[in-house]
């Protein structure tokens, strides 16, 4: 069984969830709750950071796509940050550059935020 | 159910081999023609004025024991077949010994002896020989009366004694009997006038023993009502009366002046002698009973609501079962109490178990209206106490408990509240009540409390029985799921000049988001398409089912790759879920032109490689389908055109072809797929399908994709193969032989069996 966890940690206004392990089918609905959490703490400003995703399967892809819409109609935004290659290739694949800011690193990420709200 | 003891009684072997119609039939002639025989030998006597020769009395008295004996079977086999409750057993053994008595006194009447013979009652003293024709008469038929009753007796009380019998209570009933007939033989021809041997006595005494003994056999006592004990002391007080009657009369037959035992005593002196044993044993039967009846009297109500109690409880037994009727089964559990006579009125309060709301249901009532149940009790509240704890609860004085808006003579005097928990779960509450205030004993609580542990077992097999059932049918339904969604993947494989097409599709469940199909354009035009809706299992099913409907509708339409994934794109934007989106990989096969034009929504590229083994993957841009609902997607969506070389192989597969992992859970990846083109480049459409797929077995654990899995490959072969011209000529599409993208077959045979492809 695939094992995934989401640490939280912030920086500033940011929020940033911090991914470990596997998100498909069976461990999507934790980073729901993740993003729900956030969204019910009023924090809408979401770094996702993928430095120990290991694997994303379409149905953690969708995790992005559910909450995505309500996110920015608060005016803030999820940004992925920090993937490995073989993860990157599957939101890359799907088009989800042309939809998210996925960026190489957090501090860009976070750079990011600033300029946008600036 | 009082009766029911007597199907326990295991069948005599000895007696059930008697018991045909031959056997019936049988011993009537034996009985008959020995008691007849008896008479004819008494009229020669008579006839003669002399006793009979030795040898012939010696053949009279065997030939009268063995008429008895065949009397004793009869009776046995008819008590047998018909067999009577207790307190009948003493009425009709009563009724019997009446009817004996009476007969015996009409009998008595036929020709009065004279005076000067009335001292020998008739007969010759000297010689026994009967002096009229009369006595001859009255003396075989009082004999019979006589032994008749006897055996009803014994045979009667033999049912008694043997109630609920062990093998030590058998024993000992057969050793009376064999005692008392070995007794009865000792007198065997002696006369009448002879003195007593001191032999006779102490044979004697020990069936007398074991008659004792078999006396206090009376457990059937227990189980009689209060009024089946008082019918049972009056009609074994008359019982005693008429045996002691018969008994003296026996002992002085002059004395009690009604019926003469002489006769008797001259027609067969074991008989007479086993008779009056069996009086005995009567006499002391009815003794213990009678007394032993007297003193449960007083007990009967309490026994009689333990066996209540013990009834219900075996009802209850019984339907753990017969778990099929939950509503059945909940109105029993309700009804139970009340039946044991425990309580005035129950009902039962489970959890909602479908739902799994805490919020208790009143499912079952007994003796009270669930509307006055919600009215009178706040039965949540209860419930809630009782959780936590699950012990019962007990309110000695119901009404003046907050939670009870009933007051005093409203029918709610006590509660008890008892959970009804299994497998460490509280399904449930049985509220069980008392008319009057400290209505509930220790024991009752603790009866309740035995009760409620076999309900909450009953309850929780139910509740199992019903999940198995529904488990059933969705599984059912799921395998129709299955069988429907096959038929939404193509039937037979597309016959195009010039190219050989070869595809397959394993759902990782029973449906599962993969698609691929085909659809003609004109002769010369095939579009082509391999999809992969996010997620798996049923949702995903529904949206392939969807895209399938959309690819035949509007791929005809609008077969330019751009129009069609646009046009899907917006149709499927309004029904997908938010996070549910569809990949898709969208080819126009043009053989005229020789050109191939495909666009990538999303999907894992397709890979290409050509004659001379330089492969790649066509990694267009595009977003996938349900991302964006507005320009961009059509704005992002790039088209690949090929100028088709004879030898160009295209493979289209979904993400359950390069994400299957080996064992040691490493992915089958891209560059393993391009391997196994390479080496394979040169087949035809089908088998380089199934050199993939053999790749590919051979990596992973055979046939276990891990996500629904679809291979698509092409070939052009270019337009002049003469195998082309060949299939033209045999007609049009063929048949996939052995259906592909059938998950259980494929997933059994690791690799599929020969591929269904076209040449053409």
């Amino acid at each position: 069984m695939s094992s995934f966890s989401v640490g939280f940690r912030s920086s500033g206004v940011v929020q940033i969830l911090e991914l470990n392990g596997e998100l498909d089918a069976h461990t999507a609905s934790e980073l729901e709750a993740a993003i729900q959490k956030c969204q019910s703490d009023k924090q809408y400003h979401i770094i996702v950071n993928g430095e120990n995703l290991q694997y994303i399967s379409s149905a953690g892809l969708g995790v992005f796509m559910a909450y995505i819409e309500e996110v920015r109609d608060e005016g803030g935004d999820i940004k992925i940050a920090a993937l490995r290659p073989k993860v990157y290739n599957v939101f890359d694949l799907l088009g989800f550059p042309m939809l998210f800011d996925i960026m190489e690193t957090e501090a860009e990420a976070l750079q990011k935020f600033t300029d946008g709200a600036s | 159910m009082r009766a029911a003891w007597f199907a326990k009684l295991p069948a005599k072997s000895r007696l059930a081999a008697l018991d045909t119609r031959a056997g019936r039939v049988a011993l009537w002639v034996m009985g008959v023609t020995g008691f007849v025989l008896g008479f004819v030998y008494h009229g020669i006597v008579f006839l003669s004025g002399k006793p009979a020769a030795m040898g012939l009395a010696i053949s009279y008295n065997v030939v009268v024991l063995l008429a008895a004996a065949a009397l004793w079977l009869l009776l046995s086999l008819l008590f047998q077949r018909r067999p009577a409750s207790t307190a009948r057993l003493f009425w009709s053994t009563l009724f019997v010994g009446g009817v004996v008595l009476g007969s015996s006194w009409l009998v008595s009447l036929i020709g009065r002896p004279s005076a000067a013979m009335a001292y020998t009652a008739g007969f010759d003293y000297e010689t026994g020989v009967p002096l009229t024709l009369a006595t001859v008469l009255k003396m075989n038929l009082l004999s019979l009366l006589e032994v008749t009753f006897a055996f009803v007796l014994l045979l009667r009380f033999r049912d008694l004694v043997l109630f609920k019998r062990s093998r030590s209570s058998q024993r000992n009933w057969y050793l009376m009997l064999g005692l008392m007939v070995f007794a009865s033989l000792l007198v065997f021809m002696r006369p009448p006038q002879s003195e007593t041997h001191w032999l006779d006595g102490v044979v004697m005494v020990p069936a007398v023993l074991f008659m004792v003994i078999n006396s206090f056999r009376l457990s059937w006592i227990v189980f009689l009502s209060f009024r089946e004990k008082i019918a049972s002391i009056g009609l074994s007080l008359l019982l005693l009366v008429l045996l002691a009657f018969k008994l003296a009369s026996m002992d002085d037959a002059m004395a009690m002046g009604v019926i003469d035992i002489t006769y008797f005593a001259y027609y067969s002196q074991p008989l007479i002698v086993f008779s009056t044993l069996a009086l005995i044993f009567g006499i002391l039967y009815c003794t213990t009973a009678f007394l032993s009846l007297l003193f449960h009297l007083p007990t009967t109500g309490d026994f009689q609501r333990k066996e209540d109690e013990l009834a219900a409880m075996h009802s209850l037994t019984n339907l753990v079962s017969q778990v099929f009727d939950l509503e059945r089964l909940l109105a029993t559990i309700a009804a139970s109490p009340v039946e044991a006579g425990a309580a005035s009125a129950t009902w039962l309060a489970v959890r909602d178990l479908g739902s799994g709301s805490l919020r208790p249901q009143i499912v079952a009532t007994h003796n009270m209206d669930p509307v006055r149940v919600m009215e009178l009790v706040d039965v949540q509240a209860f419930y809630d106490e009782l959780s936590p704890s699950r012990e019962p609860l007990l309110l000695e004085q119901a009404p003046a408990d907050h939670r009870i808006s009933a007051g005093p003579g409203e029918g709610i005097g006590s509660l008890l509240v008892i959970p009804l928990v299994a497998r460490d779960e509280m399904l449930g509450a049985l509220f069980v009540t008392s008319e009057v205030a400290h209505g509930f004993e220790k024991d009752d609580v603790r009866a309740m409390g035995v009760f409620a542990a076999q309900a909450a077992l009953a309850l929780d097999n139910a509740r199992l029985f019903e999940e198995q059932v529904e488990k059933e049918r969705l599984e059912r339904e799921l395998s129709i799921a299955r069988e429907v969604q096959q038929k939404l993947l193509p039937q037979c494989l597309p016959v195009i000049e010039g190219a050989s097409i070869c595809a397959s599709s394993v759902p990782a469940q029973e449906v599962g988001g993969d698609y691929y199909d085909y659809v003609h354009l004109g002769p010369h035009r095939l579009a082509f398409i391999v999809a992969d809706v996010s997620g798996k299992g049923a949702s995903a099913a529904f949206y392939m089912a969807e895209l399938q409907g959309v690819f035949k509708a509007i791929a005809p339409i609008a077969p330019d790759p751009k129009d069609f994934l646009s046009h899907a794109n917006r149709a499927l934007s309004e029904t997908l879920e938010k996070n549910v989106f569809i990949s898709v990989l969208y080819g126009v096969l043009d053989t005229q032109k020789e050109e191939l034009v495909l666009a990538r929504a999303g999907h894992c590229p397709a890979a290409t490689i050509d004659l001379n083994g330089s492969a790649r993957f066509l990694r267009t841009r595009g977003l996938g389908l349900g991302l964006d609902n507005g320009p961009l997607f059509r704005k992002t969506l790039a088209v690949e055109r090929h100028r088709l070389q004879p030898g160009d192989v295209f493979v289209l597969y979904t993400d359950g072809v390069v994400e299957s992992r080996s064992p040691q859970g490493e992915e089958y990846g891209y560059e393993r797929l391009l391997d196994a083109l390479r080496e394979n480049r040169h087949e035809d459409a089908d088998t380089l399908h199934d050199a993939v797929l053999a790749h590919l077995n051979g990596f992973i654990v055979e046939g276990d994709y891990g996500d629904d899995m679809t291979l698509l490959v092409l070939k052009w072969h270019g337009i002049t193969l003469p195998s082309a011209k060949e299939q033209r000529a045999n007609g049009a599409e063929n048949p996939v032989a052995g259906s592909r993208g059938d998950g259980s077959e494929s997933q059994e045979n690791s690799v599929p069996a020969v591929p269904a492809s076209t040449k053409a």
